[in-house]
């Protein structure tokens, strides 16, 4: 088993905690081996941010740090998306947030969700800064990457205390979401 | 042992307290600052000291003093800090001072991109000083082996007397991945070797039979003498070229006759392989996929990576790669460890795959240029 | 070193000082008139009468210092000891005080090594009130290298790098380090000898950063630039000029060869110095 995560977004969505949390499910939780990287632009807010998350059982099977081809693919906001589209494996697992991508191309092998995380965000926490967890709560549902329960565990040891009872109920809410 | 989740710098300073750090002194410089933040907050909590100084020659001269003061001491720095250190680590090499430097590659020249990586700063990190020595140099891939290498660092520092440089890059700096990091009793920590004579008979720089001076240090009423000036083995300057040859050969000797010790590699898929990549680094990250691309399309094709980049032991690198026929040599600069392997492998086709990336070379990029030459 | 012969300064015989010397390194290279044996000796009593009352340890002394003729007391003393890099003896002696702070640290060096090259870390050690005891022998050139401007030479002195005079102000660090909380700044001559042991054995009984410049006399290098080769003639110019004063106030503090240079203890303090801070804060 070898995921390629690809997650991108704009600064100030969270992606950088998306990829925290699910990091740390996998690493510690889940026992899977795991290598990210992280890159965002010099300004916290309004440029792109990006994760690339190489997730797998077996350590061996960890090279190049970075996604080649993206196994599961997250946009919460549709930055140089094009730039993207020869990153998506033929098969891969796209969840789009639709509160921000209408139109995007399809394939045949594509499995693509797409749920308006920011507003369901909105609507169940109170803030769109959950969207990042909603958005994980639905990529974990849907691909069985890591135990919910892993997840929740991540959460619990990263979200500050103040936060987390928000944040897990955005995650309970992603993780239902059809 | 703790299963981990986190990235390079943190895994530098983990295991620098896990190898028995007592002091550190440093120099805000990205990207390795949140090494010495990491260890302002820790290092009290193990009777040790971190002081931020006002610059990088203080640090590097503090830390030889404080090695002096008998505490396992470092710093951390990149490019422009290390530059300055240039002298102080000389200080380090002719007073055989165990000292760590982490050293985290950022792109240069001058302040290049701070935030950014290349591995230009190989011959740096070797002879930034003057004068004949050999400081080792160790180059990890992952966040495990900043670990892992870190303690090797300060092991290697204290049983031969010598600075080391633990040469990692903002790339790796923060790489996060899981690893496990193990603790005090789970890992082998060597100690610098005490003297067993009395004071009156004790010399500061003569070897035993492993090469390796016993040290004594400040307070103990040996009466040191750490001596930057050439000196015989009691420290006494003296001018006269045998007593220059004797110290030199002693400070480069020690390491020679250790380099089991210093120099380790490792190799993927090269039994009986045609080709092979020479690599180290995160540049070997991006290699090792290279390598599997290659494979799958049926080429037999192997990589040798280098942990020690620096001293070689050219000959069983020459027995790893004396079957194969092309020899690629990987790296994030304008080609530079390729110098080395194209004169010790003279004999082979050794080409360079030098390839600047502010992350790291990407595989694509790799195989362009290797498949010009298959 | 810019002289070649050797003499047996006083100190070789001075019996009683013997057990904190390395015997076998004296004579000193020092030249027929030099100033620092003289200061090295006023340095040893000091310490001794310190001993003696057995608030020093003698295994616990480190002399550290840079490089430069004044550096090289570091040869010929019988403690711990550390010949490091030209400026960064401060920084050094830093370190080793954080890493053991049962040592008594003792760094000594030229003007030029302490106050040029090595300015930064010694501003910032006061800046600290950092525990070290700090001797700076000012010769207002620099000696080893046979005679350039250094930070404390007099305006208008023809020097190997001012052929046509120095235009620059001699730098007055007494008052420099008056911009911190420091606890001690003295300057003595050795053409006072008692006077400085007196300052010597002040600071050693003290803590937090503690600064002792010494107006010395180099005969060979500076004699020779300011026209007054002879030792003896040195010494009587330099006697001319040295003040002692009981409390000078820090505007008097100018280091001015023409109008006289005065001597007395500057500053006194009894500020907790950096280790009993750090050392605090681990309870
Ligand atoms: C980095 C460096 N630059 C220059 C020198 C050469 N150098 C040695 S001693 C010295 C100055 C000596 O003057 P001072 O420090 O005042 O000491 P003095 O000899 O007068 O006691 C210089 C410039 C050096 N050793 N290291
Ligand atoms: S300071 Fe001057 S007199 Fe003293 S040893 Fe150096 S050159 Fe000679």
């Amino acid at each position: 088993m070898k995921h390629e995560v690809l997650v991108i977004g704009r600064g100030g969505q969270g992606i950088l905690l998306f990829g925290r949390v699910l990091g740390v499910a996998a690493a510690k939780y889940a026992q899977l081996h795991v290598s990210a990287t992280e890159s965002y632009g010099s300004e916290t807010r309004g440029t792109e941010s990006r994760v690339d998350m190489i997730i797998s059982d077996k350590l061996e099977e960890i090279d190049y740090i970075k996604v080649r081809k993206a196994t599961i693919f997250l946009v919460m906001y549709p930055f140089n998306l094009e730039k993207y589209m020869d990153m998506i494996s033929d098969n891969a697992c796209i969840f789009l947030n639709a509160t921000y991508i209408e139109d995007f191309p399809e394939k045949p092998d594509w499995k693509i969700h797409r749920a308006p995380y920011t507003e369901i965000a909105e609507k169940e926490t109170g803030t769109i800064r959950t969207a990042n967890i909603v958005a994980l709560g639905h990529v974990v549902g849907k691909t069985g990457i890591v135990k919910p329960e892993h997840v929740i565990d991540a959460i619990r040891e990263i979200v500050p205390s103040k936060w987390l009872e928000l944040n897990i109920k955005a995650f309970n809410v992603g993780l239902n979401l059809p | 042992m703790k299963r981990v989740y986190t990235h390079g710098n943190r895994a530098i300073a983990e295991a620098a307290l896990v190898a028995g750090l007592k002091f550190y002194a440093g120099y805000p410089i990205t990207p390795t600052s949140d090494i010495m933040e990491y260890l302002a907050e820790k290092l009290p909590e193990y009777g040790g000291v971190m002081m931020q100084f006002e610059d990088e020659l203080a640090s590097i001269n503090a830390i030889v003093g404080a090695s002096w003061a008998g505490a396992k001491a470092m710093t951390a720095t990149s490019g422009p800090g290390f530059s300055l250190m240039a002298e102080g680590l000389g200080l380090a090499v002719i007073t055989e001072t165990p000292i760590v430097i982490a050293y985290v590659m950022r792109a240069g020249p001058s302040t290049g991109v701070p935030t950014k990586s290349t591995q230009a700063d190989i011959y740096q990190a070797r002879f930034v000083s003057h004068g004949d020595y050999i400081i080792p140099v160790l180059a990890p891939w992952s966040v495990q082996e900043a670990f892992d290498l870190t303690i090797k660092a300060f092991n290697i520092a204290e049983y031969l007397r010598t600075p080391v440089i633990l040469l990692s890059d903002a790339t790796l700096a923060h790489l996060w991945e899981s690893a496990v990091f193990r603790d005090r009793g789970e890992v082998e920590i060597i100690d610098r070797k005490k003297p067993k004579v009395p004071p009156e008979k004790y010399k500061p720089y003569e070897p035993e039979e492993d090469g390796i001076a016993p040290m004594a240090v400040f307070g103990e009423g040996y009466k040191v003498l750490v001596e930057s000036l050439t000196h015989d083995e009691r420290g006494f300057y003296i001018q006269d070229t045998m007593v220059q040859r004797r110290m030199v050969q002693r400070i480069v000797g020690k390491i020679i006759k250790n380099i089991d010790r210093v120099f380790e590699y490792e190799t993927h898929y090269m039994d009986n392989a045609r080709h092979a990549i020479v690599s180290y680094g995160t540049s070997a990250r991006s290699s090792l996929a290279v390598v599997r691309d290659l494979r799958e399309k049926g080429i037999d094709i192997g990589m040798v990576r280098l942990k020690t980049i620096w001293p070689i032991d050219e000959g069983s690198l020459r027995k790893t790669l004396s079957g194969v026929e092309k020899i690629f040599v990987v790296e994030n600069n304008m080609g530079k460890l390729v110098w080395d392997i194209q004169r010790i492998m003279h004999d082979k086709e050794v080409i360079p795959v030098s390839i600047i990336d502010l992350d790291l070379p990407s595989p694509n990029e790799i195989l362009e240029v290797i498949n010009e030459w298959l | 070193m810019a002289l070649i012969e050797k003499t047996k300064v006083e100190l070789g015989k001075a019996h009683p000082l013997d057990k904190y010397l390395r015997i076998e390194r004296i004579p000193t290279l020092w030249c027929p008139g030099c100033g620092l044996g003289v200061s090295l000796a006023a340095l040893l009593k000091a310490i001794d009468r310190r001993v003696k009352e057995g608030v020093l340890d003698p295994k616990k002394i480190v002399f550290v210092t840079g490089i430069g003729c004044t550096a090289r007391t570091s040869f010929y003393v019988g403690f711990d000891a550390a010949h490091t890099l030209h400026g960064r003896a401060v920084a050094f002696a830093t370190g080793a005080k954080l890493a053991n702070p049962k040592l008594e640290l003792i760094v000594l060096g030229g003007d030029g090594d302490i106050a040029g090259i090595g300015g930064n870390h010694l501003i910032h050690a006061a800046r600290r009130n950092m525990d070290l005891l700090v001797i700076m022998n000012t010769n207002f050139i620099y000696a080893m290298t046979g005679g350039q401007l250094a930070p404390t030479t007099p305006p208008g002195l023809y020097t190997t790098t001012t052929p046509q005079g120095s235009r620059e102000k001699p730098m007055n660090v007494i008052k420099l380090l008056a911009a911190f909380e420091v606890n001690y700044v003295a300057r003595g001559s050795s053409i006072y000898p008692q006077l400085l042991e007196q300052y010597y054995y002040k600071a050693l009984g003290m803590r937090g950063f503690r600064f002792i410049e010494v107006v010395s006399t180099c005969p060979e290098v500076f004699g020779r630039h300011i026209g007054y080769r002879d030792p003896v003639t040195l010494y009587d110019e330099l006697k001319k000029r040295v003040k002692v004063k009981t409390k000078p106030s820090i505007e008097e503090s100018s280091l001015d060869w023409d109008r006289g240079i005065i001597i007395g203890e500057y500053i006194v303090n009894d500020y907790p110095g950096y280790i009993e801070l750090i050392m605090g804060g681990k309870k």
